[in-house]
């Protein structure tokens, strides 16, 4: 390529291409990500503290006096706390043995812990808290049935509606926030660490505790914390074993304020008080995992040792089992059970029917409607939050834009805000507005995208991080517009990661009940509305149907991911200098 | 072709609490069809010049032109993709998802070039770089060094002007390095494009450029060719920087003419040529590289006593330690052939003309 082959085409252009316009499509793409976050989150919220201040009469403080000294309140905050912190509790007993068995032994069978906390982590709690009453509620539970009547044990008969039953349906679904943080936690120590302490003549035991425990404390607490929040989150399982038990928690009683006529200004104070909690909690969670930081810094990461545990690694083989057992075998095989019985007792073996997919599926327009709503929300809620938080996690990382670290972390607030909370600020505000939307679809999409935003803008910067600045600055050289670096190069590079960040909206999105359940209407009912409401009809073995199929997308979503995203990780692109 | 100039270019970041000074002042003439290199060590400033002459960053003050057109003001800047610059990233930044043969078309498209032309082309430039074939591989089949060759192709096929290069050869390996040098200057010979090269390898500027900028602290502390940065270093951090060097201090002895002597040591002194700025009795910092010390076994004339200290083998060179009776410590190069005990006694003598003198306790010049 020597001058002589020099073509006229290719002479450099420094003079501008078009005229400047003000107005580019990158602006509008940014400002349009702006304006959608501040209508779904920041305006709500703002609305929801007007809201709490608001009385008969102008500004007043009665709500918030009302709420912190009124029995039920008091009650409701006591209950919520006694049970966050017996789920932190029981999840750090279970999860922290069995990441520590996984990472760190040579217990056999390391797929089972893995799967037992994968799939307990994906059941939807409310499910769980179903397929449970139908063994243990007090009369009519099969399991007490069986020990009271047939076996003569009535000692072996355990109450569900109660605080332990309440805790056993929570912990089920919180054990895997320790369990994970944990477990990577431990596979992120540095093996070196622990061969410096053991060459100076640290024995093994004294290494666990002077250099392992300390580096992943930090990881440990803060998954602890995160079952915390999630579980006195939950609306599902403290209805359905909450209720009939009378232990009524924070969910539960601004659910109750919703009963007419609405008392908007308690139920403002009360999620404000809830927010307080989830928020303090988060901070602290936050604080305790930057410390951990040192942890992942580690670097090359030489494999850790494996601790010969002899005979004791059949006792925790033994234990994943149980734990495997009671939360995923007991309540899915009760599900199944009931979904094909034609009335659910002692000898339900005996009459095995179809008939309640086919109600659910075929005759009944209620569930027909909602298992659609769903599909429909799932898929939209989806594909909105992704592409929302790859407009934000984008203006975070590659702009200079001013204020754009506010955006981010506007972008998170969902995170401290439970379901029911959302639901209620999102009423305040549409209520407030001249658009009616409460009791549509869209106040239901906008409530999902709202609250799954944090998981878009996640996905989306975890897989910008990856792909060097560089990639996009040697198209620009090359003379390529941002809208064709954007299509070229950081849209395929980010794929994957996208798709990733699609499901993990959608899976939660098809099982959404705690904001729901005070948007919905007849006709924007969804999958999780209606299985609840035919709990609470007594549809028995229909909402065994319905929660089957529940589970069946859910299922289809995550295998899906797994077949697409396992695919897209292992392809040619993994070994190319994407991390610089 | 085009020449570029740079006239007082200067940029800050600003930091948690202050703005720090990336370049400051910075003028420089590059000629057209010539290689020119950004050498210093990191911090310096060296990648910020050069993304500034690429266009993603704006300067605060001062002004890049290129053949007279202005292209980087504060108030207006030039966008990258309207510059028709060519750039090799220190990562080479070789598109995952794209193939070889899709990597290096990518800036014809751009350009709107039809296809059969197009492949023309990048057949001619993936031959320019010696990858002919491996259109079809995608990066992660390739070695470093082909990835290395896969960016340039990629740059010169759409027949810049300019071309930067940003560290092109750190992350090679010594032998691969070697040869991608060779390569690289034959290259910019061959084509008659300015090459701006940045660097901290001061090796690697000597053998390349046309012209070397020597930066620290965000300013140009000297501009010349490779012979004269490192044979009359500007002051004492270029003499330190390229290459090895005795920095040892002294006092002014006598004037005559431009030059005069400086004593380092009771019992050794160097008769300088320039020593222009400085009057009998001033102290000074004398550089004088290990090469321009000859060591004897026996007395010569003129020579000073000094005993070895240390002796270290390094192949084609052998270096020693030389201790003065006054304790001044000096290291020496010589050749491998000459061989001398630790402790043995010895003369050395200076070569003067290749000596440097500094004002003591001089620094470079900062940023402000």
């Amino acid at each position: 390529m020597s001058t002589d082959v020099m073509s006229t085409t290719l002479r450099p252009r420094l003079a501008p291409r078009r005229p400047r316009t003000w107005l580019r499509l990158e602006h509008v793409v940014m400002g349009g990500a702006i304006i959608s976050l501040i209508v779904l989150v920041v305006l709500p919220l703002a609305f929801l503290l007007i809201g709490s201040f608001k009385g008969a009469d102008g500004v007043t403080l009665d709500a918030y006096s009302e709420v912190l000294t009124g029995r039920l309140y008091v009650n409701a905050l006591k209950n919520s706390l006694l049970l966050g912190a017996y789920s932190g509790l029981f999840s750090l007993l279970i999860g922290l043995p069995l990441a520590w068995a996984v990472a760190r032994t040579d217990v056999p069978a390391k797929p089972l812990f893995q799967i037992t906390a994968t799939l307990s982590y994906l059941s939807p709690p409310f499910l769980t808290a179903i397929a449970l009453t139908y063994l243990f509620s007090p009369n009519a539970g099969l399991s007490n049935v069986l020990m009271r009547d047939v076996l003569g044990m009535p000692w072996l008969t355990f109450n569900i509606f109660t605080m332990p039953g309440l805790v056993l349906v929570t912990v089920m679904h919180t054990f895997p926030f320790v369990y994970l943080l944990a477990s990577s936690a431990l596979q992120s120590v540095d093996a070196s660490y622990e061969e410096a302490a053991q060459i100076l003549g640290a024995s093994k035991l004294r290494t666990a505790f002077l250099i392992t425990a300390p580096l992943v404390a930090p990881a440990v607490l803060s998954g602890t914390l995160l079952a915390f929040v999630n579980a006195i989150a939950l609306f599902g399982s403290q209805a359905i074993i909450g209720l009939p038990g009378r232990i009524v928690t924070l969910p539960t009683r601004i659910y109750a304020l919703f009963d007419y006529p609405p008392e908007y200004a308690l139920a403002s104070a009360l999620s404000l008080v809830f927010i307080l909690i989830t928020v303090a909690a988060l901070y602290l969670q936050n604080a305790f995992l930057k410390r951990r930081s040192y942890v992942t810094l580690a670097g090359k990461g030489s494999r850790p040792q494996m601790m010969q545990l002899g005979v004791f690694r059949w006792v925790l083989l033994a234990c994943v089992t149980i734990v495997f057992f009671v939360s995923i075998v007991l309540p899915y095989a009760t599900l199944i059970a009931v979904s094909f019985s034609k009335s659910w007792g002692l000898e339900f073996w005996k009459n095995i029917t179809l008939a309640n997919y086919k109600f659910v599926l075929f005759e009944y327009n209620v569930t027909q409607r909602a298992i659609l709503n769903s599909l429909v929300l799932a898929f939209v809620a989806a594909t909105l939050a992704v592409l929302m938080g790859a407009v934000i996690g984008w203006i975070d990382l590659r702009t200079k834009l001013p204020g754009r670290k506010l955006l981010d972390y506007a972008s998170l607030i969902p995170l401290g805000l439970p379901g029911i909370v959302m639901a209620v600020a999102l009423i305040q505000f549409w209520l407030a507005m001249p658009l009616a939307l409460y009791g549509t679809l869209t106040i239901l999409l906008l409530a999902y995208v709202g609250r799954y935003i944090p998981l878009g803008v996640r996905a989306a910067n975890a897989s910008l991080r990856q792909v060097d600045h560089s990639l996009e600055e040697s198209a620009q050289i090359l003379g390529a517009s941002w809208t064709t670096t954007m299509r070229e190069i950081t849209l395929p590079l980010i794929r994957p990661g996208l798709f990733a960040g699609w499901l993990l909206v959608f899976v939660p999105v098809i099982q959404e009940l705690s904001a729901s359940i005070l948007l919905f209407s007849s006709q924007s009912i969804t999958l999780a509305v209606a299985v609840y409401n035919l709990y609470e009809t007594g549809y028995i073995e229909p909402v065994a149907a319905l929660a089957m199929i529940n589970m069946l997308i859910i299922g289809a979503a995550i295998w899906l991911a797994y077949r697409l995203g396992g695919r897209s990780l292992t392809s040619r692109n993994d070994a190319a200098p994407v991390h610089t | 072709m085009a020449g570029i100039s740079i006239r007082g270019l200067s940029k800050s970041f600003s930091s948690r609490d202050s703005d720090v000074a990336a370049v400051a002042d910075v003028d420089i003439e590059v000629k057209d069809n010539s290689f020119v290199t950004l050498l210093g060590p990191s911090g310096c400033g060296k990648t910020t010049t050069l993304r500034l002459i690429a266009g993603y960053i704006t300067p605060d003050r001062g002004t890049i032109e290129i053949d007279g057109r202005p292209l980087s003001s504060p108030g207006s800047v030039v966008p990258p993709e309207r510059r028709g610059m060519g750039m090799v990233f220190q990562n080479y930044a070789i598109w995952p998802h794209k193939n070889v043969f899709e990597n290096v078309v990518f800036g014809l498209k751009i350009r709107k070039l039809p296809s059969a032309s197009a492949r023309r082309k990048v057949e001619e430039a993936l031959a320019l770089v010696n990858l002919s074939g491996l259109e079809t591989r995608y990066p992660s089949e390739l070695s470093g060094g082909q990835q290395q060759r896969v960016a340039l192709a990629r740059s010169l096929v759409v027949e810049p002007d300019i071309l930067l290069l940003d560290e092109p050869l750190s992350n090679l390996d010594a032998k691969l390095r070697e040869r991608m040098r060779l390569e690289l200057k034959e290259l910019q010979l061959r084509t008659g494009i300015t090459f701006v090269y940045v660097t901290h390898d001061q090796a690697e500027a000597l053998a390349l450029s046309d012209q070397i900028a020597v930066m620290n602290l965000g300013r140009v502390q000297q501009y010349g060719t490779p012979f004269e940065v490192y044979a009359h270093p500007a002051n004492r951090m270029v003499a330190d920087f390229m290459g090895l060097v005795n920095l040892v201090p002294g006092k002014v002895r006598e004037r005559s003419g431009a030059g005069g002597v400086v004593e380092i040591a009771p019992e050794l002194t160097v008769k300088v040529d320039a020593l222009d700025a400085f009057a009998p009795g001033e102290t000074v910092e004398v550089a004088i590289r290990p090469e321009s010390i000859r060591l004897a076994a026996s007395p010569v004339p003129g020579g000073t006593w000094a005993t070895i200290s240390n002796h270290v083998f390094l192949g084609n060179i052998s270096e020693y330690f030389a201790t003065l009776a006054s304790g001044l410590t000096l290291r020496v190069q010589t050749h491998p052939l000459q061989q001398l005990k630790v402790g043995e006694a010895c003369t050395i003598e200076v070569d003067a003309t290749h000596c440097s003198v500094f004002r003591a306790g001089a620094g470079e010049a900062k940023a402000a």
